[in-house]
């Protein structure tokens, strides 16, 4: 240490730094440090490897003791999850056996279970539920979203921050208790368990996102540009789609986004507002582990199909994540 | 209070070398300020003398105790910062105690030393404020109570009045100078500023470029400045410089202007030539408007500056001077004047070199 | 002069009155076009719902009885306030908000601290962290229980738990088969932490990367230590920050929890894990359908929840004004 004090680095410094942060002392915590983040990162992410690797194995590996971490991957799980089927025996088993070279991909791993691929499970029906819910709402939601966010931005509204923290507030209540008034209301416009009824509800739940991040975005856009553009003869509503909309896009964009995750992840409305016809994926993901024999590869196939679209999308938003979980109300 | 001394201190930012090995001696009690346009590796510099920033090559010392690798806290050096660095959710009075509590000094000893510092600012109404509260010049002023309480052996100050009014600059720059009057503390000052330079210091490092271009007292600076970087640089407008010709005790100037150099002038100019071009240069001061004068130029613009009047003179040849005047006499513009040249105040460059002659 | 010329405001307000072609919408309308369906869409299905739920706490209604709402006045508040059941669910709430949120609290900003300066690979890694708070809260209960299976899950495996019947059941409260009540509750508290702490950290993190380096500079120069540094920097610079993400993770931990535990555990085992969501899922739509006297429940939640969140919110504001 003292040697440090008396001698300096090995090698020049050349970039901007201060003195003491130079020290091999503090180089070594840095790089601790590093290790140490690395460490907890890759812990942390224990659970959702584990759920990819049980996607990929076999019936016998899954309950498997010790859990097998080398295993030969099989699609069975994705199979259980999207196909229905039926169990085959003797005769039949043989003639599906010699004609296996006809069947697809799914069908031959079937059959090694014995079975008959017979159509798309429910869940096929669920995740297509999901998919219109969420990008339905989402539309809506951005759309009108865009439409408030720009006159909160841009004009006097009387009673502005009184509103807009009401808009804020309706997103803080817990989803039970407005569903209990929300379920007699759909049931008696006959919304309950129908897709308009949940797009409704999922555009409601996010406009109070999308209207505080676009407002977010469209402030940080100068009031300047749709000046001269109005001076320049352009309508209001001209001006608000030339200069503000190509201005705002990547705000939009990462709107849209967050909007669609908390529609696709969201369970609690679905579970309560649907039953059967416009039940969305993660309820019924829930309630497989209801029924008798858990295949537990077809849940974590189910899981994981869940979960691939959400961790590619955090690693896109990664620089919008603050605003997006925050609504808008912290910026880096 | 403490001597300094920088012994080829080098910075390097990748290959871009933003401070040049330079020396530089500063004695103890002096106030010294690094002059210079920004870029230049003034606050660089500042910021090696403090530890802020690490050196590349080189060596600092403190008192002859080698400080290049200490860290700032082992110093005992104290910095004022361009933007105060005051800590924003304590109040004026645990900003300034903040040192003292960092070293763990008794509560006594505490509240003693912050009267102290405090009654010698004036600035016991601030005390309950937070920074947010302040006014420009009242922030700088707790950030030097600041500075001030721990008794250091040097001040660093990096631009401390860059961020105020113009009003404040002037009354601060005085507070400064009756403070350091008062502790005759050894002070390096930062500005951009050649009027604080030139009203505040003992010695003015002038530099460009990563380079130091002269050291020197603020009369040394101005009247004697070692290249055409600070002839040009100090002084507003700088220092008139005209490429001209020398033989035979004469410099033709632009057109057919001469200037019959002084005796005392030849010797050092047949030394300092390789041929016959070299540089004049002369304050606006140095021009004296007369009816007989051996320089003749047109008005080409003036300006009123209240104490007297600047006269934009184009000699033959489109040259361009600078030349002071009194403030009643009136030259409409496109009328000629003539005017000799202060043989004590005329200056002459290399124009090879851009180095003085003397 | 002054009647003949006048200002340049004046001018521009005289030629916005104009009436201009081009311009068929004044601004006034486009404003109101632009929020009259957000705020339409939000009344109709928020505030209208509202309205009625506290219309429904007052009644003996049963969504799936036929027959009318009758108003009995206080009597499902009463109910709900003198049944103990009620307090224990409520008890079981407040543990997990408060133990969820204290734990996300300091590994937040333990992390936080960690991932500050930049590093190589810091932006990648950060990333990675954040990963568990996108995901959506049902299916991270279930790939948990998973983990958490007392015979093949990874989490006993990883504890070094080889022989099953020696092992704990995590979400059946049960330790080498002996009953071992809080476990489960534990169990689901460890997951709201691992889900969510990530939220916190992006928080604090934002925090202090606010701070500007110049006052660490300052506090180098006034030869604080590092320790001095953190309790009297960088802690009261995020502070309002955390209050943020206190007050976000305590309202969405009544929120989200529901989605948890559902996944996990269903509130079990017996009632160990039934926070106060899912006791009202459990009221309205399960049994006897009793929706009056859920929304009751429902309403007494809500109070709590503007009670806490104004708390927070006066706190935060306290700081705000001494910042």
């Amino acid at each position: 240490m003292a040697a440090f004090e008396e001698t300096g680095p090995r090698n020049p410094v050349t970039e901007s730094i201060r003195v003491d942060k130079v020290h091999p002392r503090a180089r070594f915590m840095k790089n601790a440090r590093a290790i140490l983040v690395l460490i907890l990162a890759l812990i942390g992410l224990i659970p959702v490897v584990a759920m990819g690797l049980t996607a990929f194995k076999s019936r016998a590996d899954v309950v498997a003791v010790p859990p097998k971490l080398a295993f030969e991957p099989t699609l069975e799980g994705f199979v259980f999850l999207l196909t229905e089927r039926s169990q085959l025996s003797g005769s039949k088993l043989e003639e599906a056996k010699a004609n296996a070279d006809d069947l697809g991909l799914f069908g031959q791993i079937a059959l090694r279970n014995g079975q008959r691929v017979n159509g798309p499970s429910d869940y096929v029906t669920r995740l297509w539920n999901s998919l219109i819910i969420a990008g339905g709402s989402t539309i809506i939601s951005v759309v009108l979203g865009l439409f408030a966010a720009y006159a909160f931005s841009r004009f006097d509204i009387p009673g502005k921050d009184d509103l807009l923290f009401f808009i804020l507030s309706t997103r803080m209540l817990p989803a039970v208790v407005v569903t209990i008034p929300l379920f007699l209301m759909f049931r008696q416009l006959g919304l309950f368990d129908t897709h308009l009824g949940m797009i409704l509800l999922y555009t409601v739940f996010n406009l109070s996102l999308t209207v505080w991040l676009l407002k977010g975005f469209i402030d940080e856009i100068p009031r300047e540009y749709e000046e001269a553009a109005l001076v320049d003869g352009y309508t209001r509503f001209q001006a608000f789609y030339k200069i503000v909309l190509p201005q705002a896009a990547t705000g939009i964009a990462a709107t849209t986004v967050f909007s669609l995750i908390f529609a696709w992840n969201e369970y609690a409305f679905a579970l309560m507002l649907t039953s059967n016809n416009a039940r969305t994926a993660p309820p019924a993901i829930a309630t497989m582990l209801g029924r008798g024999g858990i295949e537990w590869s077809a849940i974590a196939a189910g899981t994981l199909t869940f979960l691939i679209p959400v961790v590619i999308i955090t690693f896109v938003l990664r620089r919008h994540l603050l605003r997006g979980v925050t609504f808008g109300a912290i910026r880096q | 209070m403490a001597t300094i001394k920088l012994r080829q201190v080098e910075k390097r930012f990748g290959e871009f070398q933003a401070v040049k090995p330079m020396d530089l001696t500063i004695d103890s009690g002096e106030f010294v300020v690094f002059l210079g346009p920004s870029g230049c590796g003034k606050t660089t510099t500042l910021r090696m003398i403090s530890g802020l920033e690490s050196v590349s090559t080189g060596d600092i010392f403190l008192d002859d105790r080698k400080v290049t690798w200490l860290r700032p806290s082992d110093r005992d050096i104290a910095f004022v910062f361009q933007f105060f660095a005051l800590y924003p959710h304590m109040t004026a009075q645990q900003n300034i105690a903040f040192p003292l509590q960092a070293e763990g000094e008794s509560k006594d000893e505490i509240d003693r030393r912050v009267k102290e510092v405090v009654d010698l600012l004036q600035i016991g109404h601030l005390l309950n404020f937070r920074p947010g509260k302040l006014s420009g010049g009242d922030k700088q002023r707790v950030a030097l109570a600041r500075a001030l309480v721990r008794r250091p052996a040097a001040f660093l100050m990096d631009e401390p009045l860059g961020a105020l009014d113009a009003d404040f600059r002037e009354s601060m720059r005085a507070e400064i100078k009756q403070l350091h009057l008062n502790l005759n503390a050894t002070t390096v000052y930062v500005t951009h500023d050649q009027i604080e330079a030139m009203a505040m210091s003992d010695r003015i490092v002038v530099m460009s470029n990563a380079e130091v271009q002269q050291v020197g007292t603020p009369a040394q600076v101005y009247y004697d400045p070692a290249n055409l970087f600070v002839a040009r640089f100090i002084g507003s407008p700088g220092m008139n410089l005209m490429a001209s010709q020398y033989g035979n005790g004469i410099v033709r100037l632009p057109g057919a202007n001469q200037y019959v150099v002084s005796p005392d002038w030849r010797m050092a100019l047949g030394e300092g030539l390789d041929s016959d071009d070299v540089i004049i240069g002369f304050r606006p001061e140095a021009a004296h408007i007369k009816p007989d004068g051996n320089l003749v130029g047109e008005v080409y613009a003036s300006e009123l500056y209240g104490a007297y009047t600047m006269l934009h003179v184009e000699l033959d040849g489109n040259e361009i001077v600078h030349i002071r005047s009194d403030r009643q006499t009136r030259y409409p513009i496109g009328s000629k004047v003539r005017f000799d040249l202060d043989p004590e105040m005329v200056r002459f460059f290399n124009p090879k070199t851009e180095m003085a002659i003397n | 002069m002054s009647t003949v010329i006048k200002s340049q405001t004046e001018v521009a307000k005289a030629r916005s009155a104009q009436p201009n072609p081009r311009r068929d919408l004044s601004d006034k309308a486009i404003r109101n076009l632009f929020i009259f369906p957000t705020l339409v869409l939000l009344i109709a299905i928020n505030v209208f719902p509202l309205i009625y739920s506290l219309y429904l706490s007052f009644t003996n209604y049963s969504a799936i009885a036929n027959k009318q709402p009758v108003w009995i006045g206080f009597e499902n508040f009463g109910r709900v306030l003198s049944d103990d059941r009620m307090w224990e669910f409520f008890s079981t709430t407040g543990q997990y908000v408060l133990f969820s949120v204290l734990l996300q609290l300091i590994i937040g900003f333990a992390l936080a601290m960690l991932v500050r300066d930049k590093f190589f690979g810091s932006g990648l890694v950060t990333t990675l962290i954040l990963v568990p708070m996108m995901l959506s809260p049902v299916v991270v209960g279930l790939f948990w229980k998973l983990m958490y299976n007392p015979t093949f899950g990874y989490v006993n495996y990883l504890l070094g738990f080889s022989n099953p019947s020696l092992a704990p059941d995590w979400l059946a409260s049960r330790w080498a088969g002996q009953p071992t009540p809080g476990l489960a509750l534990w169990a689901v508290i460890f997951v709201d932490v691992w889900m969510w702490t990530p939220f916190v950290m992006l928080l604090i993190l934002s925090g202090l990367k606010a701070i500007p380096d110049y006052l660490y500079e300052a506090a180098a120069i006034d030869r604080a230590s590092a320790w001095f540094q953190f309790w009297r920097i960088t802690l009261p610079q995020v502070a309002p920050l955390m209050m943020i993400a206190i007050l976000f993770r305590t309202i969405e931990a009544f929120n989200k929890s529901f989605d948890l535990v559902m996944g996990m555990t269903g509130g079990g085992p017996g009632t160990q894990t039934e926070v106060v969501a899912v006791t009202l899922y459990k009221q309205a739509f399960q049994g006897q359908w009793q929706t009056g006297r859920a929304s009751a429940l429902a309403y007494m939640v809500l109070i709590i929840i503007i009670a806490i969140s104004n708390l927070y919110i006066r706190n935060l504001n306290r700081m705000k004004e001494g910042a």
